[in-house]
């Protein structure tokens, strides 16, 4: 198994060098750089962007930029922030907590609701508690996030029952350690439930039909037949075939870890992964933005790997060996 | 031993006995000691460097921990309150002289010396690649630095070729750095990393609080600066709040909600909020209030450099830029936009500047009006065909591009009016918003028909020097042959009187004070409105609101002395 492990890690290393390659030239094709915003600004003459060009070695070509990045790489510095003028590693980890927070809470209450939803549905099939979860599952999934996060904070405005967005309270300071674990969970129930309802649709569905995949196969009959209890039948084997393309899902989700989420960090003011990468993006950060995108490959790389080695753990039948 | 403890126990009787009460500034104000004022920003600071933050998110917080020689007034000129205690020219203006204040300290306790004020300028701003900016507007009409000289402890001196007011007021409002935290970073050459917002805990000012807490895109936690430099008129120590905190707020509902929740001391509504908050502000309590156009400006820039032949004869052609003019219904776009809460601009100075000429009104009254437009046209030596669509004198149908950034909404409106309002005359204009990298390459190339864009701009018109001198990085709608070799032919190159006059006047003005700076820009007003090289669309009034609670160091807020000027002076009950 660790010799697998390991093969897969090695397989990995091309695939995020064509990675970077195709993500550096893409960035440089897009039109601009960086200095775009110095270029329309009222107090700097053209010398000094030529001064400028030369300092954040723009003035070179692309090929020659991308070499110096990966030659860096190699040698553990990702580069500096144009913006923040900071190593780029300094501000994705700036941001670590409180995306994770976000995302292992929504994570947990979408799996969490979505999987015994989905299981529930599938036993009632075509009941109305069936038609009605479904009905609830796709408001949540038609319902935009960014508007659904804008009816959380005017509902927490009129009644104070939750905070208007931010991920601590004015008071922060002076609440005692739990009081301060206590004001991140408050804070983090908006965000949560407005990522999980536009989430729950998706894989309550997917699990409903798998489910319901599996009792009409004929070793659910066999096994009725011969007298099995019901509960044995349905979670010791149906629902143990059913779960396999959901775990493929969650090698996935597990990969958006970091991702962050844009619109909903946005509205709620959560210090997430989202804007800092969608700033850099619009700035044209390079190395920031570099950086963010082999992370997220990486994690992608990762969340397969976890994804097949949690398959072969659930599913006697799978097994990963060399050829 | 006894003896040596008195003898120092003397010995410090008598120097605390002879140390000088430092040079305080003194101020009238009457508040309160005590409290946290809460603000809202849409982004956290990029970096604390105040050399190489370009953005307000970084200099809004780092222009309170930092202080310069003089401080602006209420419309948003130099004036005294800053480090200077006294500033004064030599008789041939060439030279200006500042005297600091005795005896102050920085935020960490160190003194405050003329050495701090040489170090800002003579390592750091006067000195190629230390800054973003560059040092070239610190110079004067010859392109030359000035020469700095320490005349005393407390006396520097800078002296220019040339008298300078613009060189004057940039060492004037540079924000003075303490050589004892960043001395090593220039040294070792790595002030460009200095002072990132991985070293918040690190940084020392002069100014009224301190940034000592940042958490990554949550919040930014200042304290006061038990230090700062001015009293009230009865001798407590400002600043009278504790801390300032500021709130990031990204997205503009969750501020309003924020607002009325009473989670910030300070809002500046937007237009489209602007009269739900003036509703309910004398049942919650709220001061809210309006202030004159803000100074960015949003306008449309014709290219007159264009290298088709057939468009250049249009777009350099006055009659058709007037037409251009008297075609946009600015009193539309403020109605839509902006709730009326907006001023039509028909010039590069707001009316709200100390510089505005209001001569241009009379002289030249561009109102809405399709007749007009019509009339300038005809003048122009256009025509009409059969059909009803607008040609030239040689019979070419009149039709061009216009864009602007994607996403930006009081833009994307300017464009969307200009061409309705075009089509009523046969002319033909296509609008395509686009991406803003692609937009600014476009501009600064130049190749483009027409652009809906704007630029940050201050009181004083002198700040649009890189757009208004001949050879200026902003000049699009005539670049010199010499600065973008690549698209403008030399051939059809052609300066204009007017614009040539304009750049002398800018030239001029480098070194010209009070009435003559006036002069000089009233003329420039004059001119831009007769020849109409950028075509001002308008801008949004300067709004604002805060809780009754909150009171406020300006007696008057306004697009050039906003609600927190003078913060030392801002108390809360």
């Amino acid at each position: 198994m660790l010799k697998y492990i390991v093969r897969r890690l090695i397989l990995a290393i091309p695939v995020l060098l064509g990675v970077s390659v195709l993500a550096f030239l893409v960035i440089s094709a897009a039109p601009g750089d960086f200095l775009d915003q110095y270029r329309l600004s009222p107090s700097i003459s053209p010398e000094q962007i030529k001064v400028l060009e030369r300092q954040f070695g723009f003035d070179k070509p692309i090929y020659v930029q991308y070499f110096k990045w990966l030659w860096e790489v190699l040698h553990g510095n990702f580069g500096y922030s144009f913006e923040y003028h900071v190593p780029v590693f300094n501000l994705i980890w700036r941001r670590l907590g409180a995306t994770l927070l976000l995302s292992v809470f929504t994570m947990i209450f979408t799996w969490g609701i979505a999987i015994p939803l989905g299981i529930y549905a599938a036993l009632h099939q075509y009941s109305p508690s069936d038609q009605g979860l479904s009905v609830f599952a796709f408001i949540g999934l038609s319902i935009p996030n960014f508007f659904f996060a804008l009816l959380w904070l005017f509902m927490s405005a009129k009644t104070g029952w939750f905070p208007i967005g931010g991920i601590i309270s004015l008071n922060h300071d002076e609440l005692s350690m739990i009081g301060k674990i206590g004001d991140y969970l408050w804070h983090v129930v908006g965000p949560v439930v407005t990522l999980g309802t536009a989430g729950l649709a998706g894989q309550m569905r997917q699990m409903r039909g798998q489910l319901l995949d599996q009792l009409n196969q004929d070793y659910v009959i066999f096994a009725r037949a011969k007298g099995m209890p019901e509960h044995n039948v349905i979670y010791t084997h149906a629902v143990r075939n059913a779960i396999n393309p959901l775990i493929t899902m969650f090698g996935y989700a597990l990969s958006a870890l970091l991702g962050g989420a844009v619109l909903t960090e946005t509205v709620f003011g959560w210090p997430g992964m989202g804007r800092l990468v969608i700033e850099a993006l619009t700035s044209q950060d390079l190395f920031l933005v570099m950086a963010s995108l082999l992370l997220a490959s990486i994690m992608l790389v990762l969340g397969n790997l976890s994804a097949d080695l949690l398959l072969a753990w659930v599913d006697p039948r799978i097994r990963y060996r060399f050829r | 031993m006894k003896k040596l403890a008195l003898l120092l126990v003397v010995l410090f009787a008598v120097g605390f006995a002879f140390a000088q009460e430092p040079e305080y500034l003194v101020t009238d104000y009457d508040g309160k000691p005590g409290g946290t004022l809460y603000l809202s920003t849409t982004q956290g600071p990029k970096t604390l460097n105040d050399s190489w933050a370009q953005e307000t998110s970084s200099t809004d917080i780092i222009d309170i921990f930092l202080d310069a020689l003089l401080d602006a007034d209420l419309s948003g000129n130099p004036s005294g309150g800053g480090l200077a205690k006294d500033w004064w020219y030599s008789e041939d203006q060439k030279t200006v002289f500042f005297q600091i204040r005795d005896g102050l300290k920085w935020s960490d306790g160190e003194p405050f010396t003329i050495d701090d004020v040489v170090f800002t300028f003579k390592d750091i701003y006067f000195v190629e690649g230390m800054t973003a900016n560059g040092p070239t507007g610190y110079v004067d009409s010859n392109d030359v630095l000035p020469e700095i000289e320490v005349v005393d402890d407390t006396t520097i001196s800078f002296t220019w070729s040339t008298p300078s007011y613009w060189g004057f007021r940039a060492v004037a409002w540079t924000n003075i750095l303490p050589e004892h935290k960043l001395g090593p970073a220039v040294e070792n050459g790595t002030y460009q990393q200095a002072w990132t917002v991985d070293e918040i805990g690190e940084v020392v000012g002069m100014g009224p609080f301190i940034p000592v807490e940042y958490t990554e895109g949550t919040r930014v936690l200042l304290e006061r600066n038990p230090h700062f430099y001015a009293v009230d008129k009865n001798g407590v120590k400002l600043p009278y709040l504790d801390r300032v905190i500021f709130q990031i707020v990204p997205d503009l509902n969750t501020e309003l909600l924020k607002f009325e929740a009473g989670e910030l001391d300070i809002y500046a509504p937007t237009a489209e909020n602007f009269p739900r908050i003036a509703g309910q502000a004398e049942e919650k309590g709220w001061v809210v209030g309006t202030g004159g156009p803000v100074t960015g400006s949003s306008f449309v820039t014709i290219n007159l450099g264009h290298q088709d032949p057939v468009k250049r004869s249009w777009f350099t052609n006055v009659h058709f830029r007037r037409a251009l003019v008297y075609l946009l219904d600015r009193e539309s776009i403020i109605e839509t936009l902006y709730n009326g809460l907006g001023t039509p601009l028909y010039g590069p100075v707001p009316p709200s500047s100390g510089f505005y000429n209001p001569e241009i009104e009379e002289a030249f009254p561009y109102k809405y009006s399709i007749i007009r437009a019509r009339l300038e046209l005809r003048q122009g030596g256009f025509d009409w065909d059969n059909a009803g669509n607008l040609i030239d004198a040689d019979g070419n149908r009149v039709e061009f591009n216009l864009s602007t950034n994607a996403g930006n909404n009081v833009r994307e409106a300017i464009g969307n009016i200009l061409v309705e309002s075009a089509s009523k005359v046969g002319m033909k204009i296509n609008f395509r918003p686009m991406q803003f990298n692609t937009l600014v390459t476009q501009l600064t190339q130049p190749n483009y028909d027409a652009i809906v864009i704007g630029l940050t701009g201050g009181s004083d018109p002198g700040s649009g020097w890189n757009v208004w001198r001949l050879d200026g990085g902003l000049h699009f709608f005539n670049y010199s042959p010499e600065l973008r070799p690549d698209t403008i032919d030399p051939e059809t190159y052609k300066v204009y009187d007017w614009e040539k006059r304009i750049h002398e006047i800018y030239v001029e003005s480098l070194g010209a004070f009070g009435e003559d700076r006036y002069d000089l820009f009233a003329e420039f007003q004059m001119l831009c409105a007769e020849y109409q090289p950028m075509i001002y669309t308008i801008a949004q009034n300067y709004l604002y609101a805060h809780p009754e609670n909150v009171h406020l160091a300006n007696p008057n807020p306004n697009p050039f002395a906003g609600q927190l000027w003078r913060m030392y002076g801002i108390w809360k009950d």
